[in-house]
């Protein structure tokens, strides 16, 4: 009598167990989808091509930077420059809040909160917490100077020409 | 029974017939009908069918929910019209805005209305917490309601800003590059979130669609739904907060106006109540001698409710419109993403965050709001007092009045600061 009601009892915990089993394979399986669609969301809403200005352009040929050279480039908002060690070219972007800088002879001016960078776009005054990013360069296969502006490179890496 | 009228009767009769399936009662002249216009009807469904008379009091609430609710009304009608003519392209967004000016018939109304609205929204809503804050109501039970509220908040924010890039002008575009740069300075996430907020590393024909369709259909759709619950909360809440002990047989010298009928529909209070019939639902909450001993201080919604709505509603929009005849919206020169205005200025609403971010980028921009969003959040949980509830500046809330008083102040001259004494390369000057 006691055995059979034991194995009953064994009966249904087994069957509860299938069930709690199979509602949890179900409620995982749920948010596990849930969770997969969002983030293929996220996906979704980050572009892998850009329409807006291509980050990278070629300036032009070496030659055309004399020594001295400082040079903005207003529509891909960076500054190329011509020292004694080489070519580079630094963002014109603020690294305060995204503004343009205006590229003068004895550095950066931000004309929005009042940022001050040197010639190599250190940060000499304003409320800037960084000085201005430096972008790659390459030679181009066409002996023209290739700059990609979503590469930064550290400040004073210059391109030997 | 004139089932079996003729045609013509039916004819002659059929204005009649169609308003009456409409408008199932008549305008109420009793208890019973007041009580069925309100819950027979889906757009006064919403509210209960009768309403404490302390939630009635002008000063009490200041109308405040219900102008943030028709601003969003407004914002939302005139929105629409405004996308039959707006096309959100880097090339035809600003030459829209001249169409309106010049060619669109009540354009310029239009696109004034839906900017000072916007304006007023922002502003209306953060009065609304602060009311809130003030008389203690986000204590328990309506935890969950503040914190609804305080989304809603953080979405009219988000609605005015994104509508600040639309008109393609240099102080949308400006405003937006220096809003989102702020963005940017929040740690590991700071970047990628910019760059899902703008669809490009700038501001640009990606970030207009961005903005436009967060503008007029996802933040739209989250407030829609945030409201409803909102509003469905403060029913099952209670209704309006008050202060306790209010229904007390001893209290009822606070409602003079209930006791001598002025508000209609409402007999003497005390003397209903022995009378009163009462819903299950209605009594399970409290003791059942209280029955015919609690003086009922509530009155019907119709009229009292719904006309203080309505005033409040039809204020709203006769202020708009005057504000719109008055004021034109701002319209600078088309975008000129290499000429930045010296000084670029955020929206007035983040030009306290733009003067924090001026001294430190992360504190200000992202330390000190993100701080301040969790405490608003946190409130109820933390505050889980009672005493002084439903009372503005309850002595007995000293410490929390004070302290959101200050935060306040100092976050009003920051925004008057970066206003009013903000000039070029953001130097101080004197606006006058």
């Amino acid at each position: 009598m006691s055995t059979t009601l034991h194995h009953a009892n064994a009966e249904r915990d087994a069957t509860v167990s299938r069930r709690r089993a199979l509602t949890l394979t179900s409620v995982f399986g749920l948010f596990g989808a849930g969770l997969v669609a969002g983030f293929s969301n996220l996906l979704f809403f980050r572009p892998r091509v850009t329409y807006g200005e291509p980050s990278r352009f070629r300036a032009g040929k070496p030659g055309t930077f004399p020594l001295g050279t400082r040079l903005p480039l207003s529509r891909q908002r960076c500054t190329i420059i011509r020292t004694a060690s080489g070519l580079a070219a630094i963002s014109n972007t603020c690294t305060h809040l995204g503004c343009v800088v205006a590229t003068t002879e004895v550095g950066f001016d931000c004309p929005c909160h009042g940022s001050r960078f040197d010639p190599d776009g250190a940060v000499l005054g304003g409320p800037a917490p960084r000085p201005l990013a430096w972008f790659r360069l390459a030679h181009s296969p066409r002996g023209e100077v290739g700059v990609d502006t979503a590469e930064t490179v550290p400040p004073g890496t210059f391109l030997q020409v | 029974m004139a089932t079996d009228t003729g045609v013509l009767a039916n004819l002659l009769a059929l204005p009649r017939n169609v308003w009456d399936s409409i408008f199932r009662n008549p305008l109420p002249s009793s208890d019973l009908a007041r009580s069925q216009t309100t819950f027979s009807n889906l757009f006064l469904h919403i509210h209960p069918v009768k309403t404490h008379a302390h939630s009635l009091r002008p000063w009490y609430t200041l109308g405040l929910g219900v102008i943030s609710f028709s601003l969003f009304v407004v914002l939302s009608v005139g929105g629409v019209l405004l996308m039959f003519y707006y096309v959100p392209s880097v090339e035809q967004a600003h030459n829209r805005m001249l169409d309106l000016n010049g060619t669109v018939a009540f354009g310029i109304l239009l696109r004034n209305m839906h900017r000072w609205a916007a304006h007023g929204m922002v502003g209306v809503v953060f009065l609304h917490l602060c009311r809130v804050f003030y008389t203690g109501s986000y204590r328990r039970p309506r935890e969950f309601n503040w914190i609804v509220g305080v989304l809603l908040f953080l979405l009219t924010l988000g609605a005015s800003f994104t509508g600040y890039l639309l008109p393609w002008d240099q102080l949308a575009f400006w405003a937006v590059t220096v809003g989102t740069a702020i963005a940017g300075y929040a740690p590991v996430m700071g970047e990628q979130v910019r760059f899902l907020l703008l669809g490009d590393r700038l501001v640009g024909q990606e970030a207009l669609i961005r903005f436009y369709v967060l503008h007029v259909a996802v933040i739209p759709v989250l407030m829609t739904l945030l409201v409803a619950v909102h509003f469905w909360r403060i029913r099952k809440d209670g209704g309006l907060s008050r202060p306790e002990g209010l229904d007390l047989p001893e209290a009822q010298a606070q409602f003079p106006e209930a006791l001598q009928g002025k508000l209609e529909g409402l007999a003497p209070a005390a003397k209903t109540a022995k009378t009163k019939t009462f819903g299950v639902m209605g009594i399970v909450r409290g003791p059942f001698n209280k029955l015919g001993n609690t003086p009922d201080n509530t009155v019907y919604s119709w009229p009292n409710l719904f006309l203080a709505e309505l005033f409040c509603f039809a204020l709203t929009v006769l202020v708009v419109l005057a504000v719109a005849l008055l004021f034109n919206a701002p319209l600078e020169a088309p975008a000129d993403p290499t000429h930045p205005p010296n000084p670029s200025k955020a929206p007035w609403y983040f030009l306290g965050l733009q003067e924090m971010v001026s001294y430190s980028a992360f504190w200000g921009g992202v330390g000190i709001p993100t701080l301040f969003v969790v405490l608003l959040l946190l409130l109820p949980y933390l505050d889980r007092g009672t005493r002084g509830t439903g009372v503005w500046f309850s002595r007995h809330r000293l410490l929390a009045t004070t302290t959101f008083t200050l935060l306040l102040i100092v976050n009003l001259v920051l925004m008057v600061i970066g206003t009013f004494f903000r000039g070029p390369n953001w130097g101080l000057v004197v606006p006058w």
